[in-house]
C-alpha cells in the first residue's frame, strides 16, 4: 500500500509537471501567455 | 536464365515502369510551373509590340502577366445554365457525392493493403503472416470492382458539369488546363499500377519479389494521394482562389493556383477522412459477412477482418477532428466571414448535426471495443469500470452537441430570458466543445488501451509503477483538458483560441505515450487466454455497420457544408453563380439529400460486394483450405 502511494505521488509530480509544460510552451509557441489570468 | 531470375527481372522492370508512370506527368508538367506560362505569352506580346497587361494576385498579392480570360459573367439562361426540368445543382450534387464516396474508398483501401501487407511481411509468425497477406488481398479485391465504378462515376460527373454548367466548367478548365492533363495521366498511372499490383499478387508472394510487390503498393498509394491532392486543388481554388487577379484572369503561375490558402488543410483532412471512411466500409462489409456466416471458421475470419478494418479506420478517425479544426482555423484566417457563416451563422445548425454524428462515431467505436473485450478471457476485470467511461463519453457528447442558440418562439424566448439558456448556453461555445471532444477522444484511447491489454498481465518488473503511472497520466490528462476548457471562459478570445493546441497535445500525448508504454509493458506478457475470434456478440457487428453508416452520412454532410459556404459564388469572390439555384437549401432538404446519397451508395456498394462474392465462389475448395481465420489465434497487434 505504502509503495503504491509513493508510486502515485511520483507519477502525479511527473504528470502535473509534464502537462503544465505542455500548456505553457504550446501557448508560448503561438505567442500567447498561458498565465494571462494570473498575471492580470 | 532461371525462372526465378526472370521473375525478379520482370518484377523490377514492372516497378521501374510504375516509377516511370508516376514521374511521367510530373516531368511533362515541369516546363509549365517552372517557367510559368507568362514567358511565351510575354515573348509573343513583345514580338507583336503589344502592351503587356499585368494583374495582381488576389491572394498572394504578387504581380503577374495576364495570360487567361476573365471569369465569365453568367446569366440565367440556356447558354450558361442549360437544364432539364429539374434542379441542376441536385443532379451535380448526386454525381459529385457518389464519385467522392467511391473515390475515397478506392484511395483508402490500397493504403490499408499496404499497411496490412507490410505487417504480413515483417511478422515472424508464418501463419499470421499468411493471414495478413490474405486479408490484404481480400481488401484489394473489393476495391478493384469499386475502382471501375469510380471511373464511371467520374465520367458521369464530368458530363454533368459539361452539360449543366458549361460556362463554369469552361472557366475552371481554362485555369487548371495543365493540372487536368496531369490528373488524367496520373489516373492512367494509377490504373496501370493497380492492375499490376493486383494480378501480380500470386506471382510475387515470397522473398525478394514480395518486397518488390510491397514497393508497388507504396507507388500505387503515392499516385493515389497525388491524384487526390490535385482534385483538392480545384475545390480549394473554388473556396479560396489564388493565382488569378480580381477579374479571375490567370496570371501564369500554376503553383499559386494549386497552392491556395485551404489546399493543405483540405489535403490533410481529406486523407484522414478517406482512411476512416474506407476502414468503416470494409468493417461494415466484414460485419455483414460475419452476420451471414454459416461456420465458426468464417465467423472467426470476418470478426478478425472487421476488427483490423475498424482499428485502422479509428486510427485515422482520432486525429480527424484536429485536422478539421485546423481547416476551420485556416478558413477563419482566410475570410473571417466565411468561418462565421460556417460555425456561427447560416450553416451553424449543420455543425450541430455534425457534432452529433462525430459523437455517434466515437460512441459506436467504444461500444464495439467493450463488446470485443468479451471474446478474450481476462478482460472481465475492466467490465466494472466501463460505466465510468460511459459517463465521461455521455458528458463530453452532451457538451459537444449543445447549440449556442436555439430557434424559439417569442414566448419561449421570453420564458428563457434570452437567446441563450442560462446554464446550457455556456456549453454552446468553442471552449466547452473543445473540452467535450477531447474528453471523448481520450476516453476512446483509454478503451483501446484496455482492449489491447484485455487478456494479458504484464510481467515486467516495474509493472506496478507502470500501471499506476498510466492511471495517473490519464486522470491528469482529463483534468488538464477540463481545466483548459474552463480557463477559456476567464480569458479574452484572442488568448482563448490558443488553448485548443495544448488540449489537442494532451489528447495526443495519451494516444502516443500510453500506447507506447502499454506496448512496452505488454511485451512478453502472460496471456490469460487466447482471443476467441468469432465469439463476439452480434450487437458489436451492428455497431460496426452503424460506424460506417454514420461516417458516410457525415462525409456527405461535411461535403455539403464545405460547398455551401461559397454561398452564391462558383468561385469565391471571382465568379458569381447566377443560376436560379444560387441559394442555400434548408437543413431538412439537405438532410434528405444526404440520406438519399448515403442510401444510394450503400445499395450500390452492396452490389459491388455481391460481385466480389461471385469471384470468391469460383475459388476451388482446396485453395480455400488455407484461408486465414480457420483457427482462432491472437493477432500480433494486441
Amino acid at each position: 500500500m505504502g509503495q503504491s502511494i509513493v508510486y502515485g505521488i511520483i507519477s502525479l509530480i511527473i504528470c502535473v509537471a509534464y502537462f503544465t509544460l505542455v500548456d505553457h510552451f504550446l501557448m508560448d509557441m503561438q505567442g500567447l501567455d498561458y498565465w494571462y489570468l494570473f498575471r492580470k | 536464365m532461371g525462372l526465378v531470375t526472370r521473375k525478379k527481372l520482370f518484377s523490377i522492370m514492372a516497378l521501374c515502369a510504375m516509377v516511370g508512370l508516376l514521374l511521367l506527368p510530373i516531368v511533362m508538367s515541369l516546363p509549365s510551373p517552372a517557367a510559368g506560362e507568362e514567358a511565351p505569352a510575354a515573348d509573343a506580346a513583345k514580338k507583336d509590340g503589344d502592351k503587356v497587361e499585368k494583374g495582381r494576385d488576389v491572394y498572394y498579392k504578387t504581380e503577374g502577366i495576364v495570360v487567361g480570360a476573365p471569369a465569365p459573367k453568367t446569366t440565367d439562361g440556356p447558354k450558361d445554365y442549360p437544364r432539364y426540368n429539374f434542379e441542376s445543382r441536385v443532379l451535380l450534387w448526386f454525381a459529385n457525392q457518389q464519385h467522392l464516396y467511391y473515390g475515397s474508398f478506392v484511395l483508402a483501401v490500397p493504403i490499408f493493403c499496404m499497411v496490412i501487407e507490410f505487417m504480413g511481411v515483417v511478422t515472424k509468425d508464418k501463419a499470421l503472416a499468411k493471414r495478413y497477406d490474405q486479408l490484404a488481398y481480400d481488401f484489394i479485391k473489393i476495391s478493384l470492382t469499386a475502382y471501375s465504378l469510380t471511373a464511371i462515376l467520374g465520367g458521369i460527373l464530368i458530363f454533368t458539369f459539361l452539360t449543366l454548367y458549361p460556362a463554369f466548367f469552361g472557366y475552371l478548365s481554362s485555369i487548371f488546363r495543365p493540372v487536368m492533363h496531369i490528373y488524367a495521366l496520373m489516373f492512367v498511372a494509377e490504373s496501370g499500377t493497380l492492375y499490376i499490383y493486383y494480378y501480380g499478387w500470386d506471382k510475387m508472394k515470397e522473398g525478394f519479389l514480395k518486397w518488390i510487390h510491397l514497393s508497388m503498393s507504396v507507388i500505387l498509394n503515392v499516385i493515389g494521394t497525388l491524384l487526390m491532392f490535385l482534385a483538392n486543388s480545384w475545390i480549394g481554388f473554388m473556396m479560396s482562389p489564388a493565382g488569378v487577379d480580381e477579374q479571375g484572369r490567370f496570371l501564369g503561375n500554376i503553383w499559386h493556383v494549386l497552392h491556395t490558402a485551404l489546399w493543405n488543410p483540405l489535403n490533410v483532412h481529406r486523407i484522414l477522412g478517406n482512411m476512416a471512411f474506407g476502414g468503416g466500409v470494409v468493417a461494415a462489409y466484414a460485419a455483414y459477412k460475419f452476420l451471414a456466416a454459416k461456420t465458426d471458421e468464417d465467423r472467426a475470419h470476418y470478426d478478425w477482418m472487421g476488427y483490423i478494418a475498424m482499428a485502422l479506420g479509428v486510427a485515422f478517425l482520432i486525429p480527424l477532428p484536429f485536422a478539421g479544426y485546423w481547416l476551420m482555423r485556416e478558413v477563419y484566417a482566410y475570410r473571417q466571414q466565411m468561418g462565421i457563416t460556417l460555425m456561427g451563422g447560416l450553416l451553424a445548425w449543420l455543425f450541430i448535426i455534425q457534432a452529433t454524428m462525430i459523437g455517434i462515431l466515437f460512441l459506436s467505436t467504444n461500444y464495439y471495443l467493450w463488446q470485443a473485450m468479451g471474446r478474450m478471457r481476462g478482460a472481465e476485470k475492466y467490465q466494472r469500470y466501463i460505466k465510468y467511461l460511459v459517463f465521461l463519453l455521455a458528458c463530453g457528447f452532451l457538451v459537444f452537441i449543445t447549440p449556442h442558440t436555439m430557434v424559439m418562439t417569442p414566448a419561449e424566448l421570453k420564458a428563457m430570458g434570452g437567446q441563450q439558456h442560462p446554464v446550457l448556453g455556456n456549453y454552446g461555445v468553442m471552449s466547452a466543445k473543445n473540452g467535450g471532444i477531447n474528453v471523448i477522444i481520450t476516453t476512446t484511447v483509454l478503451s483501446f488501451v484496455w482492449y489491447m491489454r484485455g487478456n494479458k498481465v504484464s510481467t515486467v518488473s516495474w509493472a506496478k509503477f507502470g500501471n499506476i503511472f498510466m492511471g495517473v497520466f490519464f486522470a491528469c490528462a482529463y483534468v488538464n483538458i477540463i481545466w483548459l476548457a474552463i480557463y477559456g471562459y476567464y480569458i479574452p478570445a484572442n488568448v482563448r483560441v490558443g488553448l485548443s493546441v495544448p488540449q489537442v497535445a494532451t489528447t495526443l500525448s495519451c494516444l502516443f505515450f500510453m500506447f507506447a508504454l502499454n506496448s512496452v509493458m505488454m511485451k512478453g506478457a502472460k496471456q490469460m487466454g487466447p482471443i476467441e475470434w468469432g465469439k463476439i456478440s452480434a450487437r458489436s457487428q451492428y455497431a460496426l455497420i452503424m460506424l460506417a453508416t454514420a461516417f458516410t452520412w457525415m462525409m456527405g454532410l461535411m461535403g455539403y457544408i464545405r460547398s455551401s459556404v461559397r454561398l452564391f459564388w462558383h468561385v469565391n469572390e471571382i465568379m458569381r453563380d447566377n443560376s436560379p439555384w444560387a441559394y442555400t437549401h434548408t437543413v431538412g432538404f439537405a438532410a434528405n439529400m444526404i440520406s438519399f446519397n448515403v442510401l444510394f451508395f450503400w445499395i450500390s456498394i452492396l452490389f459491388v460486394f455481391w460481385l466480389g462474392s461471385l469471384t470468391a465462389k469460383k475459388v476451388p475448395v482446396e485453395a480455400k483450405a488455407g484461408v486465414p481465420g480457420s483457427a482462432p489465434q491472437p493477432a500480433g497487434s494486441h
